[in-house]
């Protein structure tokens, strides 16, 4: 069954590279960015359209990126290093320049090679290691009021702080829908999967933001509108979805997943829901903006050495008992090592809390494909029959 | 059937030339004298580290055959007695700090601290059985390896996987004190991965800020990380560290840094280069002292009037070919095997990354942490990719460089992304020839002929 909504969106999506081709007739200039902290409110305040870029699941553009940055590096910049080569993606062309950040250093590479190849103009954003330190703070609200200036260069006008307000309120707007539809995930029979919330998300990335906000509030009337419906769902093994970015195009693990009777009921990824989660803005301001992206869940490519300050695993934690997950599937892309590292120091935590965790580390060519169904069946098998047992005792 | 070969032995002639040098007289005030040396270098030495005079053609660290180049022999020495200072570090409760990110030991070594890298991990492992073969320090090393890997990841780099070895090991390690976020991102996430698998030792981050696009809140924000590492070491080693103390520090490692800078413009501006490629180590001396600066300035005084003599001479260094190609390495941190390179007729002219911080020159007056935030800030290495090869084209014409390899450990993300960038942008303005290699070795000491035949085939395009 497919929800209205969910075909609009489509449709709206198809329509998207025209819409963004009058607006740049009409003088609007067209930011792709790359990370997790590229400030999206300023860019759309200052009457700029904000486009979040970044493809997988296509091994033709890891091979094809891997010639212009590394073999070493992960897949997902591999490919998205193809995709600047290889220019064809739609909205990739329609870009006037490119911004990235650094709390991936690797996308941070990206950045620099993407600039000698692609001769686009590029930004960069500063990342402090250091997340809770007044210094670290001034550090990048400085780096932010410097992006911002050199955003307002090239637009030609400074930033609007009334324009600002309403940019922020809408984007703080479509992250709290966001989160209701993650959260309509937990129902039990509900007529939507995670597969298709995680593709709603991704159009988020290219959607006019109004048009977005719109549709998103019209998805959750819809999914609301449903009752209750029969179904074999109740039997599937419900599932947490974290690790390594999960982005558009790459449907490898969900497939798998859905395929063998797993439910994902959310995540915690940076392709996904953590981009909308707490994040709390203070004040409509540039300071506000720096703040509420650094008081985020930690992201998992800055490296945090205080245990007690780590807030992810506990945010995994929750997010599991929220869910009524059974179990964590660990996604970890090739030389994705922010997330591979964890691994280990993750599997152990989880086991205490006596939630399953299994890695999954893989790349976007299909050679593994069976291989990750058995490991996932074999998962999936362990934790009914854990379950049984203890039914049972 | 494998091959044997003998031990490396210091001739006797050369033994005057030895003891007619100095003492060294260490900063706790022993004495080492030439006397001293001598005998380390041809009967202690041999038997404590028998691994490190193997002549194997395998070995990438074999000693240099230039036995008259004395200065050379005198590092040597310096070099293989650092473990026993350590031993005395950690007797004393000196506290041993673990660094990574290619700055250099001033702040370490102002605020009371020993600071190594993640290679020592191993080192000192490797060290509490002395009297290894060749061979058995392979498999040792290989072992550990692959201990270290277990803990962490096989996608880690052979070099930051040695932290996994702090899950199990009881090491005399103080602190984990890494500068993040230059030159390596490994470092930060192998440390994390120690710390959430209940590792005790404190970890202390210092973050270095990667964006190169100017602005002087950058310099302020790293000043106000050195200041706060100092300050947490200080708690460490029980010493409040004073801008005095960071100062004089300074100023010897300046002092370090100037000589090992004045050693390459001689030894770059010889007609034939006046040393092998195993001699050209003085750069590593200058940047890690030998966990005694006093004595690492004493024996770069003497390689900088060794080398005037030998390019006034016309001294050719020793097993090099009539005008070998000169190479120029880049990369992470990595660098061929320079007997092997010497042997197939090549020479190693400089390389980017210690070469990187010796260039750094921090003021010697003013506030020392701001001084120093300053020099880190501006290190050609740690700009952006652009500046780099830029900066790396001005190294190579200085040097005469006939090529560019750019070497990359394997699981080393950072540097290898920029590798084709680099080499393309050399290619193009010099018109020099450029190769990328990846070594795989993992720190073992055979079978290493996949990346020796690479090299060994630039060399012979070179020529």
């Amino acid at each position: 069954m497919t929800l209205s909504t969910l075909q609009k969106i489509h449709e709206a999506l198809e329509r998207r590279p025209e819409q963004i081709d009058e607006e740049k007739r009409n003088g609007k200039i067209v930011v792709g960015w790359v990370g997790y902290f590229i400030p999206e409110e300023i860019i759309y305040a200052l009457g700029m359209i904000p486009i979040r870029l970044g493809k997988g699941g296509n091994e033709h553009l890891v091979e094809l990126g891997a010639r212009y940055i590394s073999s070493q590096n992960c897949a997902f910049i591999r490919s998205c290093m193809g995709m600047f080569v290889e220019n064809t993606d739609p909205y990739l062309q329609r870009t006037d320049l490119l911004a990235f950040d650094n709390a991936c250093m690797q996308v941070f590479r990206l950045g620099e090679v993407s600039e000698y190849i692609s001769k686009k103009k590029v930004m960069f954003l500063g990342i402090p290691r250091k997340l809770f330190s007044q210094s670290s703070r001034t550090y990048f609200l400085e780096e932010m009021n410097h992006f911002t200036r050199k955003l307002e260069e090239v637009q030609g006008h400074t930033l609007d702080s009334d324009k600002l307000t309403k940019s922020i309120e809408l984007f703080q707007e479509i992250r709290r829908l966001t989160l209701d539809l993650y959260n309509s995930l937990i129902t039990r029979d509900v007529p939507i999967s995670w597969n298709e919330v995680n593709a709603v998300v991704h159009s988020g990335y290219y959607l006019d933001k109004k048009t977005y906000a719109i549709l998103l509030h019209e998805l959750i009337e819809e999914i609301n509108s449903f009752s209750s419906l029969p179904s074999n769902c109740k039997k599937n093994v419900r599932i947490i979805i974290s690790g390594s970015p999960i982005a558009p195009g790459d449907t490898k693990l969900n497939d798998i997943i859905t395929q063998i009777h797993g439910t994902i009921v959310g995540d915690n990824l940076w392709s996904g829901r953590n981009m909308s989660f707490n994040m709390q803005m203070k004040s409509p301001s540039i300071a506000g903006i720096a703040d509420a992206y650094l008081n985020r869940i930690i992201h998992h490519s800055l490296p945090c050495f205080d245990n007690e300050l780590d807030n992810r695993v506990d945010n995994l934690i929750q997010t599991v008992r929220e869910t009524q997950a059974q179990g964590v599937i660990y996604h970890t892309i090739r030389y994705c090592d922010s997330a591979t590292l964890k691994t280990t120091g993750l599997k152990e935590c989880l086991k205490n809390e006596g939630i399953p965790l299994l890695e999954i580390h893989t790349e976007y060519s299909n050679s593994d494909l069976e291989a990750i169904r058995t490991r996932v069946e074999a998962f999936f098998e362990m934790i009914m029959a854990t379950e049984e047992m203890g039914v049972l005792a | 059937m494998s091959a044997t070969y003998q031990p490396f032995r210091y001739p006797d002639e050369i033994k005057p030339l030895v003891l007619e040098k100095d003492d060294l007289v260490f900063s706790d005030g022993t004495t080492v004298t030439s006397e001293d040396i001598w005998e380390f270098m041809t009967v202690t030495g041999p038997k404590r580290f028998p691994f490190s005079f193997s002549t194997n053609p395998a070995f990438g660290h074999q000693l240099s055959g230039d036995v008259t180049f004395i200065s050379s022999i005198r590092r040597t020495y310096f070099g293989m007695t650092g473990i026993d200072r350590i031993r005395n570090f950690v007797q004393k409760s000196t506290p041993i700090v673990i660094v990574q990110g290619g700055i250099s030991n001033d702040l370490y070594l102002a605020s009371g601290c020993i600071p190594v890298g993640p290679m020592f991990i191993r080192g000192w492992l490797m060290n509490l059985q002395e009297g290894r073969g060749y061979r058995k320090a392979n498999f040792d090393g290989a072992a550990l390896l692959e201990e270290a890997r277990q803990n962490l990841s096989f996608e880690c780099c052979n070099l930051i996987a040695n932290i996994g070895l702090l899950k199990n090991r009881d090491l005399p390690i103080a602190a984990i004190a890494p500068c993040l976020c230059s030159r390596c991102s490994d470092m930060g996430y192998a440390v994390e991965a120690y710390k959430s698998q209940s590792g005790e030792i404190p970890a202390l981050l210092m973050d270095y800020p990667v964006n190169h696009d100017g602005g002087e809140w950058r310099t302020t924000y790293l000043a106000e990380e050195l200041h706060l590492m100092a300050e947490r070491l200080g708690k460490i080693s029980g010493k409040e560290v004073t801008d005095k103390d960071l100062m004089a520090e300074i100023k010897l490692e300046n002092r370090a840094r100037a000589l090992s800078r004045e050693c390459e413009k001689i030894w770059w501006s010889g007609e034939v280069p006046p040393t092998n490629s195993i001699d050209r180590g003085f750069h590593h001396l200058a940047l890690m002292g030998g966990f005694d600066f006093p004595v690492a300035n004493k024996i770069l005084e003497e390689t900088r009037d060794e080398l005037k003599v030998r390019v006034r001479d016309g001294v050719k260094g020793f097993g090099l070919t009539d005008d070998p190609a000169r190479l120029f390495i880049c990369g992470s941190c990595v660098t061929p095997n320079q007997n092997f390179v010497d042997k197939k007729g090549g020479v190693l002219v400089g390389s980017d990354d210690i070469w990187s911080s010796i260039n750094m020159d921090v003021k010697e007056t003013g506030d020392p942490f701001k001084n120093l935030a300053m020099a880190y800030a501006s290190l050609p290495y740690e700009r952006s990719t652009e500046e780099r090869a830029q900066w790396t084209i001005e190294q190579m014409k200085a040097s005469r460089a006939d090529g560019v390899i750019f070497m990359y450990n394997w699981g080393c993300n950072y540097q290898s992304a920029i590798a084709t960038m680099i080499t393309d942008i050399i290619k193009n303005e010099t018109g020099l020839p450029a190769i990328i290699i990846e070594v795989g070795e993992l720190t073992r000491m055979e079978s290493l002929e996949q990346s020796q035949n690479r090299i060994e085939s630039f060399i012979e395009m070179l020529q």
